[in-house]
């Protein structure tokens, strides 16, 4: 006992030694780079960039996007962060119209060896610099839904099948689905895009979800058959052998840009350009790839940059008005709480 | 709430016997106003000012707006919260789940106390240490395991254990009255039982003298004497329950039961954040809360004839027969349900590759451990950072407490009952609220923001954000226990000359040891899987593991989050249960008469 009792009372005090150097260790120095990343590859990047710059990367990773939202939401006028890399270009549009971020140098945009849809995701406000693309695809349990039963379009989605039985994520905690909501009434119109969650979200149960995690869970393992799920999330899973299959509906699917924002006070612009610079290079972009986590089933925008094999990247997809998406933004989420989170 | 009813129900049955004399004169001094002062400042740096920030809100919401911060008065968010159907129902709902549970949880615990403390049934050592590890299992790795266990795909349906449609049922409003009851028994259990002890047989006893049947005597005398403690444990669960966050986030979310600290969490985790809704609500919630406290007052004060006493009295052990058998597979099942499958589930899920796969031989793996106990992986950083916040917060937070009990042991006026109330507000609120306070005081407040210690994005305001959550749990403790200390045994020392250093080291701190243990371990584990400071003030040098579990469920990986959360549960328990032995051992710090096993506080009172 005598000797459990020590050792643990070494550890103890180890534990303290780790706390103090924690505390007393010197906040984060002017030229570290601060990112707040709510994407899967951010810190495999980050180690990346430290290693061929030697600058160093603080990287904030609270648990989920909404407790990052609600942390930068919280920061407000004062943010503690240089970049903030995020799924979803709404997001970050509202982000600069409250001057908590600053337009990203066109100087560095215009860097970037961008391909077609590449091209068309670099904001006139410039908002964001995008560094890759996916999007809200159908997802369906091939298990639960036979090959000539599954949808092609988003209207195939309203019958008893499907009714129900169709999980979406809340957007007022995903960025990505508030994107995907916002595509859905600028290709339906706004009322029947209304109409159509209506008819299709009809549990609670499964129109809430706070993350991609969530759902796909119970797209495996519950009650659904289909869900709206970010493509690269469903590629993940496919890849380590859940039988789910990705389906684009025929209407078109909203792109889901990753873009890096700048902080409006930062002072670690140059090495925050520098970080950017990386991002969109070879060696970022193989970064980007360097995992099996969601984010990493990219589809990629840079010339010359190829997907992982089996993701599709011949998509059509439709791109997000920012400005009508950011004007409604706080009226369309209010609006799916009201009507779908339990 | 919990310990804080424990304490005031240890203290329901203490002896009238011991009292305080008070320095009439004290708070004249200046001494004793810059003490005050000290104290206030305390308090309303960790708790008022922040909490106060996001509740103004209420009224005043553009007061922190990015681009046109102004203190515009609107009441439309308090008009919302009651006149919005959905944010109403989840008021609805969660007065509804509490209610429920407090009859079940209450029921429940109390009937473990009754075995535990006056039958013969056997096995008594072991099933009375599943309450404290229950109480100990934070509620959020509770509500991740029931989803590993029973969702379709899950653990008890791979088993086959588990029909579809008991699976289906389990995520509502039943599947959350379940996970809540076995989750709070053990509060009912330490009330209760502390009160069975304090109660003895002597009543009991007289009343069979006098020929009533047993029966007769448990209805007409033990039950009504302990009619407080079952009232206290009702009110003190139901508060649990409104504030609970763990579940709320993840069984009563998938179940599509809106509750109001849902409702909060939604408010606040978006961009932009909505803290006027956030803030009427914490309000509402803060309201209901306040409102149990003063019923509670209110019941206590009219039931003033109390015939129990602090007097260690022998109490009857009903021998059973062989129904103590029946009765050790009720507590079996008990522990089965609320620890031995919530824990095993995380257990399982640690070592196996897939959910769905389940634990067969070619789906088990040990990577997931291997990788959280690797030097430099970023759950093994995690881990270890927790480790040490928690050690220092635990610290810290028992020795400012140990500090605040002495002077408001002594304070008159208001600054007692002031502090005592803003501690169970504090309990009541939920941590998220408190979280954005910090922030809002720490970084857009303009004296606050430029302190260099602590300072917003270091380690060094998280701690302090877990100081300022733990503190109040920590001072009623050792209060209550300060409380107990007879005047006469400092004054004695005084007169021989004791300055107050050598008074507090040689006299107070000796005599009130365990409760300062106490308040320790409960700090210490608390911290290690506190979440929504450790997610809303995460250090830019990295993230404590609370946060990391969270966000590797969050993306789906269970194997990983369940890893980390299995080390993190071994690694507390294996300090705890060490100190606490260190600490009762021969040589050790010196011990009180009463064993920890029966109630957390019991030992001080």
């Amino acid at each position: 006992m005598s000797l459990v009792v020590g050792l643990t009372r070494r550890a103890v005090a180890a534990g303290l030694a780790f706390g103090l150097a924690g505390l007393s260790a010197a906040p984060a120095s002017a030229g570290d780079l601060v990112i707040y990343s709510a994407v899967d590859f951010g810190g495999t990047v980050a180690k990346a960039f430290e290693a061929k710059t030697g600058i160093k990367v603080n990287l904030v990773e609270p648990g989920g996007t909404g407790e990052l939202l609600g942390k930068i939401a919280a920061e407000g006028s004062n943010p503690q962060f240089d970049l903030v890399w995020v799924d979803g270009s709404a997001i970050l549009e509202r982000m600069l119209g409250d001057k908590v971020l600053q337009p990203i140098p066109s100087a560095l945009i215009a860097k970037g060896d961008y391909n077609d849809v590449g091209k068309k995701l670099v904001p006139a406000s410039r908002a964001f610099i995008p560094t890759s693309v996916s999007t809200t695809s159908i997802t369906v349990n091939t298990k639960k839904v036979p090959a000539d039963k599954l949808p092609k379009s988003f209207a195939d989605l309203l019958t008893p099948d499907f009714i129900g039985l169709t999980g979406s994520k809340d957007p007022n905690l995903s960025g990505p689905s508030f994107q995907f909501i916002a595509g859905i009434f600028q290709v339906m119109g706004e009322d029947n895009g209304k109409d159509f969650f209506k008819k299709l979200l009809t549990d609670k149960k499964s129109s809430g979800f706070a993350s991609g995690g969530g759902l796909n869970k119970a797209l495996l393992t519950g009650d659904l058959k289909a869900g709206f799920s970010q493509d690269s999330s469903t590629y993940a899973k496919i890849d380590k052998g859940e039988p789910l299959a990705v389906i684009y509906p025929s209407e078109g699917v909203v792109a889901l840009p990753a873009g890096i924002g700048m902080s409006a006070k930062t002072g670690n612009a140059e090495a925050a350009a520098k970080f950017i610079e990386f991002a969109l290079g070879k060696d970022g972009q193989a970064a980007m790839q360097d995992g099996d986590d969601t984010d990493y089933y990219l589809a990629p925008i840079v010339n010359g940059v190829a997907a992982k094999k089996g993701r599709a990247t011949d998509i059509k997809y439709v791109y997000l008005d920012g400005a009508t998406a950011g004007a409604k933004e706080a009226e369309w989420k209010k609006w799916y709480k009201d009507n779908f989170v339990p | 709430m919990t310990t804080i009813d424990q304490v005031r129900a240890a203290r329901s049955i203490r002896s009238p016997e011991v009292f305080v004399v008070r320095p009439g004169t004290a708070g004249r001094h200046l001494g004793d106003w810059l003490a005050n002062g000290a104290i206030a400042a305390v308090f309303g740096v960790l708790v008022l000012l922040p909490l106060g920030l996001v509740l103004i809100q209420t009224i005043m919401p553009a007061l922190f707006d990015p681009v046109n911060p102004r203190m515009t008065l609107d009441a439309g968010a308090l008009a919302r919260a009651f006149g919005e159907p959905r944010l109403l129902g989840a008021i609805f709902n969660s007065l509804l789940l509490a209610g429920g549970v407090c009859v079940l949880a209450t029921s429940l615990g109390a009937a473990y106390a009754f075995a535990m403390h006056r039958t013969n049934m056997p096995l008594r050592g072991f099933f009375v240490s599943v309450p404290w590890l229950v109480f100990l299992t934070p509620a959020y790795l509770k509500g991740l395991a029931w989803g590993l266990l029973m969702s379709p795909g899950g653990y008890l349906t791979q088993a086959g254990v588990l029909p579809d449609w008991l699976s289906t049922a389990f995520f509502g409003p039943a599947g959350l009255v379940f996970i809540h009851t076995f989750s709070l028994f053990p509060l009912p259990f330490f009330v209760i039982g502390g009160a069975l002890a304090g109660l003895g047989s002597e009543f009991e006893d007289a009343a069979r003298l006098s020929g009533a049947s047993l029966g007769q005597a448990w209805l007409r005398i033990n039950l009504p004497l302990l009619a407080p403690a079952f009232a206290l444990c009702a009110i003190a669960v139901f508060a649990e329950v409104l504030s609970d966050f763990g579940l709320a986030s993840t069984i009563a979310r998938t179940s599509g039961f809106g509750l109001l600290t849902y409702s909060i969490y939604v408010a606040a985790s978006a961009y932009p954040v909505d803290f006027a809704l956030a803030g009427s609500q914490s309000l509402v919630l803060l309201l209901l809360v306040l409102a149990l406290v003063l019923a509670d007052r209110l019941l206590r004060r009219q039931m003033t004839a109390r015939l129990i006493s602090g007097r260690s009295r022998p109490a009857r052990v009903y021998g059973l027969g062989h129904w103590r058998w029946l009765v050790a597979a009720g507590c079996l099942l008990v522990a089965l349900l609320a620890l031995v499958l919530p824990l095993g589930a995380i257990a399982v899920r640690s070592v196996c590759r897939t959910l769905s796969a389940g634990p067969a031989p070619g789906n088990l793996t040990l990577e997931f451990l291997r990788q959280a106990l690797t030097f430099n992986n970023p759950s093994n950083e995690a881990l270890l950072r927790s480790f040490g916040f928690a050690s220092i917060t635990a610290l810290v937070a028992a020795a400012a407490a140990v500090l605040l009990s002495l002077r408001l042991d002594r304070a008159s006026g208001v600054m007692r009952p002031a502090v005592l109330a803003i501690s169970l507000g504090t309990v009541a609120v939920p941590g998220i609220v408190l979280g954005f306070g910090y922030i809002l005081v720490w970084n857009r407040l303009p004296v606050f923001r430029d302190w260099p210690l602590p300072h917003y994005g270091d380690a060094s305001l998280l701690v302090t954000g877990y100081i300022g959550t733990a503190l109040p749990y920590c001072l009623v403790i050792i209060l209550a226990a300060v409380g107990q200390l007879a005047p006469n045994l400092t004054d004695a020392a005084r007169l021989h000359g004791a300055g107050w250093t050598r008074r507090v080291l040689r006299i107070v701190l000796p005599l009130v040891a365990m409760s300062v243990i106490t308040a320790f371990l409960f700090t210490f584990i608390r911290t290690m899987f506190e979440l929504p400071m450790s997610e809303l003030l995460v250090p830019v040098r990295g993230p404590a593991a609370p946060s990391v579990i969270i966000h590797l469920f969050g993306k789906d990986d269970d194997g990983p989050g369940s890893a980390l959360s299995l080390l993190a549960m071994l690694l507390v328990g294996a300090a705890s249960a060490t100190i606490w032995v260190s600490s009762a051992l021969p040589g050790g710090e010196p011990k009180l008469s009463t064993s920890m096993t029966s109630s957390p506080t019991s030992a001080s009172w």
